[in-house]
């Protein structure tokens, strides 16, 4: 009988492992291979580690890391946050809700291209933005062409059609919260603040783990908008990871480079990962600490 | 997929011959660029097939912004659906180091060196060998709009105009002592530029290509200094040297202090602009003068300006025809870019449809000798034949010619943004020269 099951599990396994095998293992895999390759005048070369060396002492790679880096800095928090937020204002009972729901809703539907077009038209020097900042006397705000703002564009654009997304997430695990938890903390006098700190956001911190990391794992590799709107300028200032490493390979031909830029982003993003699960999993949920 | 394609073209071809038609069809395929150049490239190819019946020829057009990167991925994987392959000059050397496109023989080298001004057989060469067929050369000219200039109280430059006759003589004379600085360029543009509250209804100045190299490599030129070193190996000291600096300082002055040119335009707003009277002066190409002269504008044509403490120095080069090593129709398609290139009614059909100065040496002294060269616009035509043998200067040959391209593009487009000059110009250099490194390792 357990023989069995065993055996129906692998079974029912088999189409989730291939698709990680083919869909994650396998490109990995590839990228370090060719990571130590480079082709130069029409030649394929095993040049080991040097396509790595050589990114040691290339400015470029380190101002686009740093970048990349203050960027999920920035965006993750802000991003999970706002969907918390979100989360329960979605939840409140107060009239008109619905009408609330439904533009919380909005942006999922949305594709990332539609949305990047969207908000392009609305962030140009005469746009909808630059407009309204016009009837205050403000002058025009180069949101996408100034380096002081263009990254904060992006990161408002991207979180815009975000998180909604996680925000549906939240919404399920705080419903999954007991009622009776609240209502006794009701009852002994707890302030909704206090059982949004002490409560909630306790029992709410698998979901949120999950969602950190999601959510990382899509940020460090956010591309779209990038490549729409900013081509990584102006003054390289939202020149990502990701865009260096599809310009070294797509544009310039130089896939060696781009694989062993990939490879690092891989890498830091596992180490990433690795930090939150330590710190979000080891603490138990805590109750009120009184 | 390709295959099953020759799988189904077998049968296709079997199916044909059991019919009783004895000649198999050629398809080439081109692969192009958006706009004029695949329209000019289909006359061509119309008037091919009309004398070659057997062969079918296929275009398809990338626009400006993917052709570069399309066309690149497509050689490199060895894609066999394309023959022939539209390429910029300074990538030849890129193309034909990497084996993407076939050396096209001794034969062809001497029927071009017989038929083709040197330079432009040289620009098609890599390692003595040819690789490359120019479909023309290029000149860059100033077009202003008369009106917009005299409203504002300008003295016109001299130059061409709708109605105007010009002898050879004549265009010597404007090309040696008619040119004018950047210096009244940009007094003129002060004076024409109309804008309120943050927005700028009629514009001074632009360049048709913003931020690109070939356009603004005269800036620094002009005053002394190369973009890289001979050796192709580093930027350092030639792009963030003083004349740079100055060339750069200028142009950012364009945007940021006079403001008399708008911050950034695609390929063809700059034309367009001028064409709805919002603009004043552009350098652009030759391949303007249609369009313009039909908007009905009352334009002149004057030469490329120079810095009054510098040199004239001017844009030339052009676009070329190369063969992919992974066609499967070489001999085919090597005939078809022989006919494009070199044979008086090919290169006749792509002078009338595009307008850009030729590289073929009958072509060339035609427009030299040929009275329907004094009047307009055939006298422009003239101009950019002085230009080229007098001014123009080529981009610079290094394999890392596009992440060259790129960079000056940054640094270009950043600096109009307001970003330092020094900044800029050290991070391209930096960019550069890492680029070098890597390629030449």
């Amino acid at each position: 009988m357990r023989r069995q099951s065993a055996i129906l599990v692998g079974i029912a396994l088999i189409p989730a492992l291939l698709g990680l095998a083919v869909f994650r293992v396998y490109p990995i895999a590839l990228a370090v291979f060719e990571s130590f390759f480079t082709t130069l005048r029409g030649k394929r070369l095993f040049v080991s580690l040097e396509n790595y060396w050589f990114l040691v002492t290339d400015s470029g790679f380190w101002d686009s890391l740093w970048i990349t880096l203050w960027f999920n800095l920035i965006i993750n928090p802000l991003q999970v946050a706002l969907a918390l937020l979100l989360a329960i204002m979605f939840l409140q009972k107060v009239p008109f809700i619905g009408i609330f729901r439904f533009l919380f809703l909005i942006p999922i539907g949305v594709s990332l291209p539609v949305a990047v077009i969207i908000w392009r038209i609305v962030l140009l020097p005469e746009g909808l933005i630059n407009g309204l900042l016009g009837t205050v006397g403000i002058e025009p705000l180069r949101f996408l062409t100034s380096a002081d703002f263009a990254l904060y564009s992006i990161i408002a654009i991207a979180t815009w059609k975000g998180i909604s997304y996680w925000m549906i997430f939240i919404i399920a695990g705080i419903q999954n919260i007991a009622p009776e938890i609240h209502e006794a903390a009701r009852l002994e006098g707890a302030s909704a603040w206090q059982r949004l700190c002490l409560i909630t956001i306790p029992l709410l911190k698998p979901t949120l783990l999950f969602v950190l990391i999601a959510d990382v794992t899509i940020n460090f590799l956010l591309f779209a908008p990038i490549f729409m709107l900013t081509n990584g300028g102006p003054r390289g200032s939202t020149n990502v990871l990701m865009y260096e490493a599809y310009k070294s390979g797509f544009v310039f031909g130089d896939m060696g480079r781009a694989m062993a830029i990939i490879v690092i982003l891989v890498l830091i993003l596992l180490v990433v990962v690795a930090l939150q699960f330590r710190l979000l999993s080891d603490s138990r949920p805590g109750l009120a600490k009184t | 997929m390709t295959q099953l394609r020759k799988v189904l073209g077998a049968c296709a071809i079997a199916a044909v011959s059991t019919t009783g038609v004895a000649k198999a069809e050629t398809t080439l395929t081109i692969q192009m660029l958006e706009g004029l150049d695949r329209m000019a490239m289909e006359a061509v190819a119309a008037a091919y097939m009309e004398d070659n019946p057997g062969t079918t020829v296929e275009i398809q057009a990338l626009p400006w912004g993917q052709f570069f990167q399309v066309t690149e991925l497509r050689l490199k994987s060895g894609d066999e659906d394309i023959d022939i392959v539209y390429t910029d000059a300074p990538l030849i050397a890129s193309y034909a180091a990497n084996g993407y496109i076939q050396k096209l023989g001794d034969d062809i080298a001497s029927e071009a060196e017989a038929a083709l001004v040197e330079a432009a057989v040289l620009a098609g060469s890599f390692e003595n060998e040819l690789f490359a067929l120019p479909m023309n050369s290029s000149a860059q000219v100033m077009f202003y709009n008369k009106d917009l200039l005299e409203a504002a109280g300008i003295a016109l430059p001299d130059g061409l105009a709708p109605g105007s006759t010009a002898s050879a003589a004549d265009i010597e004379a404007l090309g040696t002592s008619g040119r004018w600085t950047w210096r009244q360029v940009t007094d003129a543009a002060k004076a024409v530029t109309k804008s309120e509250g943050g927005r700028t209804s009629v514009w001074g100045f632009a360049f048709e290509q913003f931020g690109e190299l070939y356009q603004l490599q005269p800036l620094g030129t002009s005053l002394g200094s190369k973009i890289i070193s001979d050796n192709a190996m580093t930027a350092s000291g030639y792009f963030d040297g003083d004349a740079w600096t100055e060339a750069a300082n200028w142009w950012s002055a364009l945007f940021n202090e006079m403001e008399v040119s708008p911050r950034a335009l695609a390929f063809g707003e700059g034309t367009q602009l001028f064409t709805n009277g919002q603009l004043a002066m552009f350098v652009g190409g030759t391949w303007n003068i249609f369009g313009i002269a039909d908007s009905g504008i009352n334009f002149g044509i004057a030469p490329h300006p120079q810095f009054a403490q510098g040199e004239a120095v001017t844009p030339t080069g052009s676009w070329f025809l190369g063969i992919s090593s992974a066609s499967q129709n070489a001999e085919a398609a090597l005939d078809f870019a022989r006919y494009a290139t070199l044979s008086e009614k090919g290169t006749a059909v792509w002078f009338e449809n595009q307008n850009q100065l030729p590289t073929t040496l009958h072509l060339l002294d035609k427009i030299d000798s040929d009275a329907a060269f004094d009047t307009f616009p055939g006298n422009v035509m003239r101009l950019s034949a002085w230009e080229s043998r007098n001014t123009a200067e080529v981009r610079p040959l290094t394999v890392a010619y596009g992440q060259l391209q790129d960079a000056f593009r940054t640094a270009f487009v950043d600096i109009a943004n307001g970003t330092s000059v020094g900044e800029a110009l050290a991070t391209a250099v930096d960019a550069y020269d890492e680029a070098a490194r890597r390629l030449n390792r």
